[in-house]
């Protein structure tokens, strides 16, 4: 193929370009997101959904933690009421919001670190009180925004700058812990599945109650540049992952759908990614709905 | 209580009330909404009482996993315009501070109630030590100025809530009400005024008529005049389309470097420039005193006997209180000190945190004397020994 049809000279108009914080405040799409990263993808998915299912902004605030993906906020919707929270308390501030104003729906994006590691007390007791709001957990298997430092997530074997000679701990898994808490959405996806994301961010749009969606995506500088294929397992040949495509391929190829992964093995299902939907219950009891009740016993008594 | 009637005022009259209970009145006059919190010794019956009071006004009291998430969740309820505050001790306080950092940054206003108890650590926790002094001021990284009360009675716990949310509305930084073990739990009459009374002097969160071209911050950097607009609300019109806990300027925008410092500036002198309306003093039989006693809370309470013991005996002292402790009003201290012969300090701290911002200000030939206790209270003969001591 000539470079000429691999890279066409003249661009599509990027569809959703005006819609975007960055393209309205300066003209152009700002990332700074490293090349091969995924939170970009994910930024632009977001824009869309917000265009397409034309969200009122003022209904759903935008909850950052603290990570690479805080500075997701030039990618996404230019109207989205977007606030950057502390590293792991996103969760916390959403239900502040949510109870101060029970109309609101706090979408929140957190990483693998904010929201599982410094975070976890916060994210378990939100699923447990099923508030309705979507969590966003962005698994890249790694703290990015500090270097490049082990995840509660990181995967066994893994480089790390501080686990130099390879991760040895067990991880945690968010759609697990989700679902031991009480999520009433629980799914995972990765950024490899664009429309799947889409897919299960509009359902949890129309669910009543906490919806976690994790979502895989490859940080490339940090996890990627550092680690094999394979994850330095024997007996295995395995290639740096030093690019997005890379990553992406490795992230696809890890992932296996719940289906599958029902007549597969722990071994075979070792430090793999288990994709798909894992609850959707819409009857369960939703925190702000339940203390309207609440508020009802009040006010009636004496 | 009997007499509540699910309404967010008490009848008016006269009420007998515990601290805790009377400052948690004082907020829902205010009107609150929201209150996170973490049960904590001795501040639990704050959230107790709100348990049970804030669903009847159609707010809403929750009982966190801890005290970051208590504060994460006002944080959260304040940025959506509700009136939002939670109460804790030291132990508490301690987590918190990262949270009332960043809540100063993006100038979010609430209310915190410190109700201390005798540390450091986990301490004897039904017992007073007025021990937060010195980390309410400094309660979280970064620089900013906060303002904290220093009430000595449950009335004035009543009233000071009052007026810590106004100022909380009106100068959007961290606001403290410094209790203790013994304030919040002692039992006092409190006269609760009428409704119209208390709506007069409450300020309600507002969004201004017109937010086009609304400023979120203040109206001109350039001259430095500082005109401390509303604080904006997420979920409305008047919403910063990005907020953020960075150096930022008007429209939540990032500034470049160079900018930073101005943007620290505009969030400390916000308050220093304001210090003579926001400090609030009080002066007890000050005109002729030689003696000065500077004090703040419960120990004010023995000061006064101690004063008029030893004016019996010819002994020209007066007291000069400080009802809001920070932000320090040197200036003012520095007046009322001129040419005294000695100041008396009584603190319930041993190090003397006031003590030593009063010898900060004076000249170095005026002693300053500080009258110590922990865990428990002043004596009136404990302070009236410090006077004789320097008078004789
Ligand atoms: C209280 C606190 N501790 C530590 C940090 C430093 N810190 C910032 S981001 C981060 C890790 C973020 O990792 P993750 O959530 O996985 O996001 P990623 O960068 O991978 O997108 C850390 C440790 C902080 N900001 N605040
Ligand atoms: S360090 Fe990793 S997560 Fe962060 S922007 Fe770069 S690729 Fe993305
Ligand atoms: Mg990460």
């Amino acid at each position: 193929m000539s470079d000429d049809v691999r890279y066409p000279s003249e661009k599509p108009e990027h569809p959703y370009f005006d819609s975007s914080f960055s393209g309205m405040l300066l003209g152009t799409l700002v990332s700074r997101f490293c090349g091969g990263c995924g939170y970009g993808s994910i930024g632009q998915l977001y824009t869309r959904v917000f265009e397409d299912e034309k969200l009122d902004p003022k209904l759903y605030p935008l909850v950052i933690g603290i990570g690479c993906y805080s500075q997701i906020f030039f990618l996404v919707h230019k109207n989205a009421q977007k606030m950057l929270t502390l590293h792991g308390r996103a969760p916390a501030v959403a239900t502040g919001m949510k109870m101060a104003n029970p109309k609101m729906k706090p979408i929140i994006f957190s990483g693998d670190g904010d929201c599982l590691g410094i975070g976890g007390n916060h994210f378990i007791h939100l699923c447990r009180r099923n508030l309705d709001c979507i969590l966003f957990i962005f698994n890249n298997s790694i703290y990015g925004m500090t270097g490049g430092q082990a995840a509660p997530t990181t995967l066994y074997g893994a480089m790390s700058t501080t686990t130099p000679y390879k991760m040895f701990e067990p991880r945690s898994d968010g759609v697990e812990l989700a679902l031991a808490a009480g999520a009433s959405y629980v799914a995972r996806t990765t950024v490899a599945h664009p429309r799947t994301l889409m897919k299960y961010f509009k359902k949890a749009l129309k669910h009543k109650g906490t919806s976690v969606i994790e979502v895989i995506t490859p940080c490339v500088t940090y996890f990627g540049r550092k680690n094999l294929d394979n994850l330095g397992s024997k007996g295995e040949k395995g290639e740096i992952m030093d690019t997005g495509g890379k990553m992406f391929e490795w992230i696809k190829k890890n992932s296996i759908h719940i289906n599958q992964a029902k007549f597969m093995s722990k071994e075979e299902l070792f430090n793999k990614y288990i994709i798909g939907e894992f609850r959707y219950d819409p009857s369960k009891s939703e925190y702000s709905e339940e203390y309207k009740k609440i508020q009802n016993i009040a006010m009636k008594g004496d | 209580m009997s007499n509540v009637n699910g309404k967010r005022f008490l009848k008016p009259g006269k009420y007998l009330m515990m601290g805790n209970v009377a400052m948690a009145e004082g907020a829902l006059s205010s009107g609150l909404k929201f209150f996170g919190g973490y049960p904590i010794t001795p501040s639990t019956e704050v959230i107790e009482h709100l348990a049970k009071r804030l669903p009847e006004v159609g707010g809403c009291c929750m009982q966190m996993e801890d005290e970051l998430a208590s504060i994460n969740a006002v944080m959260g309820a304040s940025l959506v315009g509700a009136k939002a505050m939670t109460a804790t001790s030291g132990p508490g306080l301690s987590l918190m501070t990262e949270t009332i950092s960043m809540a100063a940054n993006i100038e979010i206003p609430f209310v915190f109630c410190d109700v201390q108890r005798c540390g450091p650590g986990t301490g004897f926790v039904t017992v007073p030590h007025h021990n937060d002094i010195g980390l309410t001021r400094f309660a979280g990284n970064g620089e900013f100025e906060v303002i904290a009360f220093a009430p000595m009675s449950c009335q004035e716990l009543f009233d000071l809530t009052i007026t810590a949310f106004n100022y909380a509305e009106t100068y959007r930084c961290p606001i403290f009400i410094l209790s203790d073990a013994y304030l919040g739990h002692i039992h006092e009459v409190v006269n609760i005024p009428p409704k119209e009374e208390i709506l007069k002097r409450v300020i309600d969160r507002t969004i201004p008529k017109d937010t086009k071209g609304a400023k979120f911050t203040y109206e001109d950097i350039k001259t430095h005049k500082l005109t401390i607009p509303k604080p904006y609300i997420v979920g409305t019109e008047f919403c910063p389309p990005l907020i953020i806990h960075l150096p930022h300027n008007q429209d939540g925008i990032l500034m470049p470097e160079e900018n930073s410092l101005r943007f620290m500036k505009i969030m400390i002198d916000k308050i220093r420039d304001n210090i003579d309306k926001i400090s609030l003093t009080e002066e007890y039989k000050l005109d002729d005193a030689e003696i000065i006693i500077i004090s703040y809370g419960l120990p004010v309470r023995a000061s006064y006997r101690a004063v008029d013991l030893a004016r019996k005996k010819g002994i020209k002292v007066g007291i000069f209180r400080l009802i809001t402790v920070w932000p320090f009003p040197k200036e003012k201290v520095k007046q009322v000190v001129a040419g005294a012969k000695a100041i008396i300090v009584p603190e319930m701290n041993y190090t003397g945190v006031i003590a030593e911002q009063v010898e900060r200000v004076t000249d170095l030939n005026i002693p300053v004397i500080k009258v110590p206790k922990v865990a428990t209270l002043h004596h009136p003969d404990d302070i009236l020994k410090a006077i004789e001591e320097v008078a004789k």
